[in-house]
């Protein structure tokens, strides 16, 4: 069985996070996402850094990015991964509650792949959810490995 | 306790005198009627005013010059005629003395020659005396003296012919007694007399024209100066309404820029907040949401049905919030977002809105009434909203009813605007309560009746008054609603 790559989840409250580890978990992906509380986290595990030096190597399959974080809030961590050789291939979706326009345009203008409104009603946030993972862990095929189309 | 009720009273009253005794009565005997009328005049009346008191005296200054003026020219018409009479007069008394010598020289010596220059003397005089009633003639005293003059040459020259004819017939010896003193003494005495009161009341007309031409020209200089006074006025006001309303205009432009600059500073700081109620607010919601449902599906089992009943409560309660701030966001978004200004198709509009509401029309027997509408000038995004709003509120309204009744028409149009209205047989409402159909948060039924957030209104009237159109409703209690609203038409069709 190859190593499974991860889902990244960046989220500062840990009420959503539970809330969306609990939607993944009915699909039994649950295990396979790592929770980040801030920016400056989700950098360390890109970069290996940090709590996250000594981890497996390898990008994650997919980034859920929340715009409002602490220290290094979500449009500055999609600015940095997109701005990154190494890191721009890594499907990038933003998960957040905000429905403002700018945000949205933001967003896409720096590389985001998808942008999702977190929904109020719980049913319909955990089916967002789940179809999210589902989607961009199982169903879509992540860019192979140590690839570089410019070389 | 007494005194506390008993001061209260009076003390509203006192408040509510003050001003009546402090108003007009007192100021207005300092100040004077004359300019306190004056001072409750418009600035507009009050320029005008002054305008037409400057443009008066200017007229009236300008009437008096040309009448000095007028005066100047008849008295130099009028002194060249007296320098010709006085010039005149000499003429005519060195005339008449040369007849009486020639007349007497040939009465001695009956030498021919003198008589024919006394001859040539005497046919001169009529013409003289033609030109002497000419010169006279515009005045009364000196006519009537020319003609008792006259009276006196025709002696005078009748006299001496008479003496000439007999010195003729008889010889010197005959009017030896004439020759002396002349034929006619007593007669040129009274001529030469005459003719110095003529020179003399001539001299006397001059002198009074003199001192007449001199006082008008006196005044007219003075009027003159006036008036260019009362221009330079006239031009230094102009220059200052001038200036005063450029100023005006300027400072009430920079101004406005500055008003402007605030309001852009506070739709932002508006737009920040709605960003962050969008956003914090939200999360606490769906935690609240989520939480109990998930306390449901882990502890459902074991829940029994009032503590189930409890958990649904505080899901619906957080949807319906979670549903107040989305609508307050569209609300807010309204009023700020830039808007379109396309031709819109209402017909086609309705139609769209109908088919986006087909899921709330099933399972109900609805009867349409749908008269044709025109062509408006607005945003489509906006006005499907209205639409949206106004019909959802008919079919809500009416969902009591075993069939409902719609209707959407034309009232009025004319070349600029059309009036909408959207009728229903539904519930209705009490007239009393109208002012509040179309406030923020304004409901006039409890959200067990009829579910709502109170936003729709709002946000038709806001989206109508941005499109320059007014709203407006009518309605009575379970006997059905209107609204009206009123949109500028499209361009094409004005």
């Amino acid at each position: 069985m190859t190593t499974v790559k991860p889902i990244l989840l960046a989220e500062d409250n840990p009420r959503d996070a539970e809330l969306a580890l609990a939607a993944m978990e009915e699909h039994h992906i649950a295990d396979k996402v790592v929770v980040c509380h801030d920016g400056a986290e989700v950098l360390d595990y890109l970069y290996c850094r940090g709590v996250f030096a000594s981890r497996q190597q390898g990008n994650p399959v997919v980034v859920f990015l929340d715009l409002k974080m602490p220290k290094v809030d979500g449009l500055e961590v999609l600015k940095t991964i997109k701005n990154d050789l190494n890191l721009k291939p890594i499907p990038v979706v933003m998960l957040t509650s905000s429905r403002e326009e700018r945000d949205l345009a933001q967003s896409y203008a720096l590389g985001a792949n998808a942008y999702v409104v977190k929904p109020v009603e719980f049913h319909q946030f955990i089916t967002a959810v789940k179809e999210l993972g589902v989607f961009w862990g199982v169903i879509n095929e992540p860019p192979p490995e140590g690839s570089d189309p410019i070389e | 306790m007494e005194s506390i009720t008993q001061e209260r009273p009076s003390t509203p009253a006192a408040i509510h005198s003050e001003p009546v005794l402090d108003s007009s009565p007192v100021s207005s005997p300092k100040t004077g009627r004359g300019i306190e009328w004056f001072t409750h005049w418009s600035i507009e009346r009050r320029v005008l005013a002054g305008f037409g008191l400057v443009f008066a005296c200017i007229v009236v200054i300008s009437a008096i010059s040309y009448r000095n003026t007028a005066i100047l020219i008849e008295n130099s018409r009028l002194d060249t005629k007296s320098h010709e009479l006085l010039q005149l007069l000499d003429s005519v008394r060195e005339a008449l003395g040369a007849a009486e010598s020639g007349h007497r020289r040939y009465l001695v010596t009956g030498d021919e020659s003198y008589l024919a220059s006394y001859r040539t003397v005497v046919e001169r005089i009529p013409e003289y005396l033609r030109y002497l009633r000419g010169l006279t003639n515009e005045r009364g005293d000196q006519q009537n003296r020319v003609e008792v003059l006259e009276r006196l040459i025709a002696r005078q020259l009748g006299a001496e012919a008479e003496a000439i004819s007999q010195r003729e017939k008889l010889g010197y010896e005959g009017v030896r007694h004439l020759a002396l003193s002349g034929a006619a003494k007593n007669e040129l005495e009274g001529i030469l007399e005459l003719m110095t009161e003529l020179d003399s009341a001539e001299q006397r007309a001059l002198l009074a024209r003199v001192t007449q031409s001199a006082g008008s020209t006196n005044s007219t200089i003075v009027l003159l100066g006036l008036g260019a006074l009362l221009q330079l006025v006239l031009l230094g006001s102009v220059y200052f309404l001038i200036h005063h309303d450029v100023t005006e205009r300027r400072r009430v432009a920079a101004e406005l820029q500055s008003r402007g600059e605030l309001l852009e500073a506070s739709n932002k700081e508006l737009e920040a907040f709605s960003y962050s109620v969008s956003h914090d607010l939200r999360a606490p919601l769906r935690h609240i949401d989520g939480y109990a449902a998930l306390l449901s599906k882990a502890a459902g089992e074991s829940l029994d049905e009032k503590a189930r009943r409890y958990l649904q409560t505080i899901s619906g309660s957080a949807k319906q919030m979670g549903q107040l701030i989305d609508d307050l966001l569209v609300f807010s978004r309204m009023g700020r977002q830039d808007m379109l200004r396309t031709t819109v198709n209402l017909d086609q509009l309705v139609k769209t809105v109908l088919h986006d509401l087909r899921l709330d029309l099933q399972g109900r027997t609805i009867s349409w009434t749908m008269h044709p509408l025109p062509s408006v000038s607005g945003d489509p995004a906006m006005l499907r909203q209205v639409f949206v709003n106004l019909i959802s509120n008919a079919l809500k309204f009416t969902a009591t009813r075993s069939e409902a009744k719609i209707e959407i028409g034309v009232a009025r149009q004319n070349s600029v605007e059309a009036e909408v209205f959207v009728r229903d047989n539904g519930v209705g409402f009490d007239m009393q309560y109208v002012d509040k159909l179309f406030g923020v948060f304004q409901r006039l039924h409890r959200n067990d009746e009829f579910e709502g957030t109170g936003i729709g209104l709002a946000n038709v009237r806001r989206i109508i008054h941005r499109h320059g159109g007014r709203t407006w409703a009518e309605g009575a209690l379970d006997q059905g609603a209107t609204f009206h609203f009123s949109l500028p038409l499209a361009r094409s069709l004005r």
